[in-house]
């Protein structure tokens, strides 16, 4: 209501959207991992929307590299515990 | 002269008076006085045509003053010179108004439609239930009045009120009421008489009317209490008492004592559907009454909020008279405060406002163009956590910082910058909005303080929560009001600069507790919940809100320690947290919880009740710190029992029903929604429903799957769709369960298949029960297992372990 900007969810939904056609071409398990990448830019909309930036779609890909080093750091991690026990 | 001291129940204009007023003495005695009163509306335009408009108002038929005078207009730098019109009597002065609006509509207005409380207030001070020192002559001519107490007072005198409640015995939507229940007692101080009741049936009609007159004689109630008395009641009786030629002495004011006008009706206003912030918002007719108040208390917006007090004291804080303050949303009631400010500061206030938002680049508006800060929580369960709230956020922005329409964007020495935008704020004199909410903060501030410190059990506590929740609504909307471009003394950049700080305000709040070492779980708009190792009770979190509070310099308090909180992810996808969908339970054992079944409207009460003995359950027990999870045994036992309960027939019809609100009219609902069907069957008993009201309904199995609560009969029990009642019965136990570890799959094999609980969630079960559907869990080793959640692990785990 009212609005003279899209709100960050419906950039992001836009974002998604126009990659559609990308994601039919892909395999089911390629689909997933991407659904996936998208779900983890998807819990920093806040910081999204915060940064205003004119390209919300780089800070979408900002923000799925750093879900995916986040995973990264927790593996070794848990590698370096194993190796500790 | 007669001397007395009282309390200003109701004024009002009127034609042959001026201004009627109605005092309850300390005698005991209701004293109706008049008063000349004359209003002033100004006319602003270029001068031929002020010429031609004072010409054209020297010739009409009524005693008006008329000057040249300068005033200030707040959207403007420069006094404008205007056209002081003085209607001696306020009565006339709409009519005259009108009818010059027609002439010259191209003419600016200033102070036209103000509400003549108001005005009043703004020259003497006034305001409902305010004590008062007031003298008058033998033929009841008010010579002085003098109030005696402040409307910020937190102890406001108690006057002793007479209350009379008119009840029916059913709600009139749902059939046709057989009966009245009436009750009088008194109220306040001095209070001595026994409290009454009376029943009267509503037919035959002539000696109800002969019944009603008599007690309304005998008792001569200050307020009128009724149930659906807008909507129905007073209506009702109206036109019976119109068709019997019976009068019928609702209002106290008997109009013309020498007889030569009609005795003064009841005012009786249309019902009408509007929409407020996206929604559709359905007013009720109203009848309003001359001489006492009248409030129903099913048309009384946020009556359940905050009850008669609650009405008393935003009569109390925006002047405006109990019938209408009970009736208008705390909209009004902030625009009202400011008008009053205005008037006060004699600053004009413009009729129809024109405001153009300033010009700004895309960037600009990009960053500008926001609301709050609004994160995505950490999901899933947490221990020890603590909420931390700004007090009334915005409206301390708005005080603290200077923000008003006429003190944004004010390029001058003294102003401030606003973080983020090119906006200057002036800091010189205090802006119209701040002035209007500074003791209206205070007061909820000191309100608060005070009530934090009354025990439990003390018999104020309700009257003080009352008012805190009044002045509460007062506060969330002047936000609201400052961005309106079309309310009076809103600007578009006044409310982007509040928003600007507030975002400001909470990501310096949250490096605060960053760098003293806390998590920050969720931040939301005012609020925000942390959480630190060893960190549990309200020591442990003092220095972090000293800090807090030293550099945002904003009043936080904390608002509470949870012994858990859970914060859910959406229902359409679990990976994704949302931002308002939590549960908890406070040390104290006291439940929050927001988004969930139990706080939305549509959701049955049966199930209602279901989530809300479930977080009961689970807030006896205690969580185990090794992270074994929680033995749900219990929580499941409540749910076989209840779900039982359900199929059994056992829960009564009332505590199925469905409640929807009516979105737009029934023609244009394009599928078939159970609303509309509920709508279709209603229409076709002839009841009609306007957008913005509710309609009630059961599911039932097969066409055309709903009964309308509101039909004349009552549908066959054995019709009920249980079906999709323990559907419904599963999501909604499921939202709570999920945190803990249960997903909706194991659930519903616990709940309809019988399936066995094998061990607590997060827990592997042994090996002999493996056949048991696997539990998702919030250990590592069954993490894995659930890749559904593996994106969260990283933040949820530390939660628990």
């Amino acid at each position: 209501m009212g609005r003279t900007l899209p709100s960050i969810t419906q950039a992001f939904l836009q974002e998604q959207e126009s990659f559609a056609r990308f994601r039919r071409a892909l395999r089911r398990s390629d689909q997933l991992a991407l659904d996936d990448l998208f779900s983890a830019a998807q819990r920093h909309v806040a910081a999204a929307a915060y940064a205003s930036h004119a390209l919300p779609f780089e800070i979408f890909l900002l923000a799925m590299l750093l879900e995916e080093h986040k995973q990264v750091m927790r593996l070794r991690q848990l590698l370096h515990d194993t190796w500790d026990e | 002269m007669n001397e007395n001291t009282g309390w200003l129940l109701d004024l009002y204009p009127d034609a042959r008076a001026g201004v009627v007023l109605w005092f309850v003495g300390e005698d005991g005695t209701r004293y109706r006085l008049r008063q000349t009163f004359p209003v002033t509306f100004y006319v602003a335009g270029p001068l031929p045509e002020l010429r031609q408009v004072w010409r054209w108002l020297s010739a009409q038929p009524v005693e008006l003053k008329l000057a040249r005078t300068e005033r200030r207009d707040l959207f403007q730098v420069q006094p404008v010179t205007v056209l002081a019109v003085q209607v001696a009597n306020p009565a006339e002065q709409p009519a005259l108004f009108n009818r010059l609006s027609r002439v010259f509509p191209h003419l600016t207005y200033y102070n036209t439609d103000l509400q003549f409380s108001l005005q009043y207030a703004a020259q003497y001070g006034t305001f409902p239930l305010a004590r008062c020192f007031f003298a008058h002559d033998e033929a009841g001519n008010l010579q002085t009045l003098e109030v005696l107490e402040s409307r910020w007072t937190l102890e406001p005198s108690h006057p002793p009120l007479r209350l009379l409640s008119i009840e029916p015995d059913c709600d009139p939507q749902h059939a046709a009421p057989r009966t009245l229940k009436l009750r009088y007692e008194q109220r306040g101080e001095g209070a001595s008489e026994r409290p009454v009741e009376y029943c009267f049936d509503l037919e035959p009609v002539r000696p109800l009317l002969a019944n009603l007159a008599a007690v309304l004689r005998r008792h001569d109630p200050d307020i009128l209490l009724t149930a659906w008395g807008d909507t129905w009641l007073l209506p009702y009786l109206l036109d019976r008492a119109q068709e019997q030629q019976y009068p019928l002495p609702l209002n106290r004011d008997p109009g013309d004592p020498e007889g030569l006008f009609q005795p003064r009706q009841p005012a009786r206003r249309e019902a009408r559907s509007y929409f407020s912030y996206g929604q559709v918002i359905y007013q009720g007719p109203q009848v309003l009454l001359f001489g006492r108040a009248h409030i129903d208390v099913y048309n009384a917006m946020l009556y359940h909020d905050y009850g008669l007090e609650g009405v008393f004291e935003l009569s109390r804080v925006t002047s405006l008279p109990l019938q209408t303050s009970a009736r208008t949303s705390p909209g009004t009631g902030i625009s009202s405060m400011q008008i009053l400010t205005a008037l006060h500061n004699k600053v004009l206030v413009p009729w129809h406002k024109q405001q153009p938002e300033d010009l700004k680049s895309a960037l600009d508006l990009m960053q500008a163009d926001q609301g709050g800060l609004v994160y995505q929580p950490l999901t899933g369960l947490h221990r020890d956590v603590a909420e931390i709230d700004f007090i009334s956020l915005y409206p301390s922005i708005m005080v603290h910082f200077n923000i008003s329409p006429e003190t944004v964007n004010q390029h001058c020495p003294t102003a401030s910058r606003v973080p983020e935008l090119d906006l200057w704020i002036d800091q010189e004199a205090p802006g119209l909005v701040p002035d209007t909410l500074a003791p209206l903060l205070e007061k909820r501030i000191r309100l608060k303080e005070r009530l934090a410190l009354l025990p439990a059990w003390h018999p104020y506590r309700r009257a003080y929560k009352a008012r805190a929740s009044a002045h509460k609504w007062l506060l969330v909307t002047c936000f609201g009001y400052l961005g309106y471009k079309n309310a009076r003394f809103g600007r578009i950049e006044a409310h982007e600069a509040v928003t600007a700080y507030g975002r400001e305000t909470l990501l310096r709040a949250k490096e605060t507790a960053e760098e003293l070492g806390f998590t920050v779980l969720q931040l939301y708009v005012d609020g925000m919940w942390v959480q630190k190792p060893d960190c549990k009770t309200v020591p442990d979190f003092q220095p972090l809100l000293d800090e807090i509070s030293a550099r945002t310099r904003l009043p936080v308090a904390l608002d509470g320690i949870y012994r858990w909180i859970a914060f859910l992810p959406s229902r359409v996808n679990p990976k994704v947290p949302v931002p308002n969908r939590y549960f908890g339970v406070f040390q104290d054992g006291s439940l929050k919880m927001r988004g969930i079944e139990t706080r939305r409207r549509d959701t049955p009460p049966f199930l209602k009740r279901l989530q809300l003995e479930m977080l009961e359950t689970l807030s006896e027990l205690e969580l185990q710190k090794t992270g074994q999870g929680l033995d749900l045994t219990p929580v499941l036992r409540l749910l076989h029992r209840r779900l039982k309960e359900l199929r059994a027939g056992r829960v009564p019809f009332t505590d199925l029903l469905v409640t929807h609100k009516v979105s737009r009219k029934l023609e244009e609902f394009r599928g078939t929604s159970p609303a509309s069907r509920a709508l279709t069957q209603l229409q076709q008993v002839g009841k009609l429903f306007e957008p913005g009201q509710h309609v009630r309904f059961l599911y039932l199995r097969g066409e055309p799957g709903v009964h309308a609560w509101d039909l004349p009969y009552q549908p066959d029990i054995k019709s009920l769709d249980y079906d999709y009642y323990a559907e419904l019965f599963a999501r909604a136990s499921a939202s709570i369960l999920q945190p803990f570890g249960v997903d909706e799959v194991t659930l519903r094999n616990w709940l309809f298949a019988n399936a066995a609980y094998g061990a607590p969630p997060g827990v592997l079960p042994p090996a002999r029960c493996r056949r048991v559907p696997l539990l998702a869990g919030i250990l590592p080793a069954t993490h894995a297992r659930n890749s559904g959640n593996a994106v969260h692990s990283l933040d949820a785990l530390p939660a628990l372990c």
